[in-house]
């Protein structure tokens, strides 16, 4: 019985600390001691999790069978209580959230002032922990709501954090966004459950499936799933949607950037994955679809939405990356271009996925392009926004007016930079490689099997490529190379973070490296993401008239 | 008037007129937030999200159905059927996350105007 109580224990033990560090404001070192300590918990936690969705052999990484463990809030059955559902997938992406935050902790704990962190910093940065965990675990859209708004007002303040001219500004317009996302979001729950009847995911899921027999019309479940849709596109950061992301990562501290572009737009990630193959995946419509669209699953809908959005980041996050002017920027729209590339393998995912029959080989190919592309940028980007944390300490700024020639004085930084910038050009053999190599696979498969589009995914991937090759480079030619500007020849040493950055930055080698386990895991999640009915029957609702 | 329209027995349509008036009112709702959100004055799209969040719970009520007429816990009687009580109890939760994040919003209006000396949008942005 102990055992199932493991589902809700990372939740548990952010809660708990985020509480125990708002208690223990006066004492710094006290503070500080269980803020680190409950993220060594939540580690082991989510590695208990995921040890026990992926059954790993730790010596060989093989993973033989998967088990879906849910866990139903007091005890009340699925589709009256709260499900707690640690799929494949959920438990990939809480591995992700897991090692992203850990090391961003164990940096702010470094990097953040005294007087900040004794503020609010550390209860703050586990309440956001809290929100991601839930998104991740919750079966239930109404708690998808909820957890969104966890993790997102400690996020709010925390954009705000240093509460200058530009921070405010900045909070202000990531703050109205959002609270204008939630209110959508909260439409578009009321009307679904106006339609099918019920909020447990896989309830939905099972209802839509055979929506004739539950009576449900499925024609206004599109329309507020794309509402829906909007809402995670808000939270992920993608074209339309993008234009609150470079001032709230410029404004941020450096720890919380890595957060926000590493684990929050995941989680907008995970949530488009969740409601397009699981929630909807067995949905359709009877009549086909209109608006010019043909085929008659919701995925054949999605995916030249979810298309056109890639399509759009990656061009935007391009383009915007070349021209900036500081580190900073260069890497807040990096992101954009970036989670474009994750877009585009859900697009080219639900594309196949609206073909039928026959094409499973390559959604499942595209959704462990998906997960590896994430966890790849996951880690470099944190990596990136963490050495430019470093930079923003030892130097006092990352305009690029104000740096060059760091290489020959930061060796050690430079070294660490240049691996995360590599892992996200993606040259093998670092995680990098892999991602961008699934996601141009997963294309060149899907033009076989003849997805719409295919061939204009291939074509953007490309020139995305070489966008990201233009302006990592550059930005490594303006921090590290040239002459030393003088703001860099005064710079003092920061050996400890920089000690944990190249730290991190090994990780990006050995997730290279050692990429079979990795891939073994992408591919469970990947199944565990497609199969709506394994979902349905682990969760196991009841049946109510 | 909407109160006795709020408690006709709705049993004899199923577009019931307590959906067509809230429907109009929850349209208007909308655009007020709308427009609010789209002035310079920060105050004003702080009351613009805020109302905007109001009409999102409204709303949510709303498609719980109307169509109830008695509590949901009975005492005694127990004479028709009760309204979905479950849209209810989601209402209180996103109200108080409603409440926490527009009393975050003022406080920042607060700060943006001790930091930038206004609360002119336009003048904000350079």
């Amino acid at each position: 019985m102990a055992l199932a109580h493991v589902v809700v224990a990372p939740l548990v033990i952010t809660l708990v600390t985020a509480i125990l560090t708002l208690l223990t404001r006066r004492y710094g070192r006290l503070q500080r001691a269980i803020s680190l300590l409950g993220i060594a918990g939540y580690v082991l936690a989510v590695a208990a999790i995921a040890g026990r969705v992926f059954s790993i052999d730790v010596l060989t990484g093989a993973s033989e069978e998967t088990a879906t463990l849910t866990y139903q809030l007091s005890n009340w059955p699925a589709p009256f209580g709260i499900s707690l559902v640690a799929d494949a997938l959920s438990a990939f992406m809480l591995v992700l959230a897991a090692i992203v935050s850990a090391a961003a902790l164990v940096f702010s704990a470094r990097y953040v002032t005294e007087y900040g962190q004794r503020v609010a910093y550390h209860s703050l940065f586990h309440f956001m922990l809290t929100g991601v965990t839930g998104a991740f675990l919750t079966g239930d859209i109404f708690n998808l709501f909820v957890w969104f708004e966890v993790m997102l007002m400690p996020s709010y303040v925390l954009v705000v954090f240093y509460g200058r001219s530009e921070h405010t500004r900045a909070a202000l317009q990531y703050t109205v966004l959002n609270l204008l996302g939630s209110a959508l979001m909260l439409v578009s729950i009321g009307g679904l459950y106006a339609t099918t009847g019920t909020l447990n995911m896989a309830d939905m899921s099972r209802r839509l499936t055979h929506a004739s027999q539950y009576g449900i019309e499925p024609a206004p479940v599109l329309g507020l799933s794309a509402i829906l849709l909007a809402v995670f596109a808000l939270k992920a950061g993608i074209v339309p949607f993008q234009f609150w992301v470079p001032a709230a990562y410029r404004a941020a501290p450096a720890p919380i950037s890595a957060m926000l572009a590493g684990v929050t737009k995941k989680v907008g990630v995970y949530a488009i994955v969740r409601l397009v193959f699981t929630v909807l995946g067995g949905a359709t419509l009877a009549d086909g679809l209109e608006l010019g669209l043909s085929g008659t699953s919701f995925a054949a809908f999605f995916g030249p939405v979810l298309f056109v959005m890639a399509v759009g980041s990656i061009f935007v996050g391009g383009l915007g990356a070349v021209s900036r002017n500081d580190l900073d920027g260069v890497l807040a729209y990096s992101s954009i271009g970036q989670v474009g590339f994750i877009v585009l393998a859900i697009a080219l995912a639900a594309g196949a996925d609206a073909l039928g029959t026959g094409t499973d080989a390559v959604r499942t190919l595209a959704l462990i392009a998906v997960l590896v592309y994430s966890l790849n940028h996951a880690i470099a980007k944190s990596l990136l926004f963490l050495i430019s944390g470093v930079i923003q300490e030892s130097v006092g700024s990352t305009r690029f007016s104000a740096l060059g020639g760091l290489a020959s004085p930061r060796p050690i930084l430079a070294g660490s930079f240049f691996l995360g910038a590599i892992a996200l050009i993606g040259i093998p053999p670092l995680t990098g490689f892999f991602g961008k190599l699934l996601v141009f696979e997963s294309a060149g498969e899907a033009l076989n099997a003849g997805v719409p589009l295919a061939e204009l995914a291939l074509g953007a991937a490309l020139a995305g490529a070489v966008l990201t090759i233009i302006y990592m480079s550059r930005a490594w030619n303006r921090v590290f190379w040239g002459s030393p500007a003088d703001p860099v020849t005064h710079a003092y040493r920061p050996t400890v973070l920089v000690a944990i950055v190249a730290g991190f930055s090994l990780l990006v080698v050995v997730l290279g490296v050692g990429f079979d386990p990795v891939y073994r895991l992408a591919e469970t999640a990947a199944h565990a993401a497609a199969d709506h009915t394994g979902y349905v029957e682990a969760v196991a609702p009841e049946v109510i008239e | 008037m909407i109160e006795s329209l709020l408690t006709a027995p709705a049993a004899t349509t199923n577009t019931g007129e307590p959906q067509v008036i809230l429907a109009l009112v929850l349209g208007l709702l909308f655009a007020l937030g709308t427009f609010l959100i789209l002035r310079r004055d920060v105050v004003r799209v702080v009351w613009g999200v805020s109302i905007i969040s109001q009409a999102a719970n409204v709303y949510l009520v709303t498609m719980g159905g109307l169509r109830g007429s008695v509590p949901i816990v009975s005492h005694g009687g127990g004479h028709g059927t009760p309204t979905d009580p479950l849209v209810q109890a989601l209402v209180l939760t996103a109200i108080v996350i409603g409440f926490g994040t527009t009393a975050f919003a003022l406080v920042l209006t607060l700060r943006v105007y001790e930091e930038h000396g206004t609360i002119d949008l336009s003048e904000v942005s350079e």
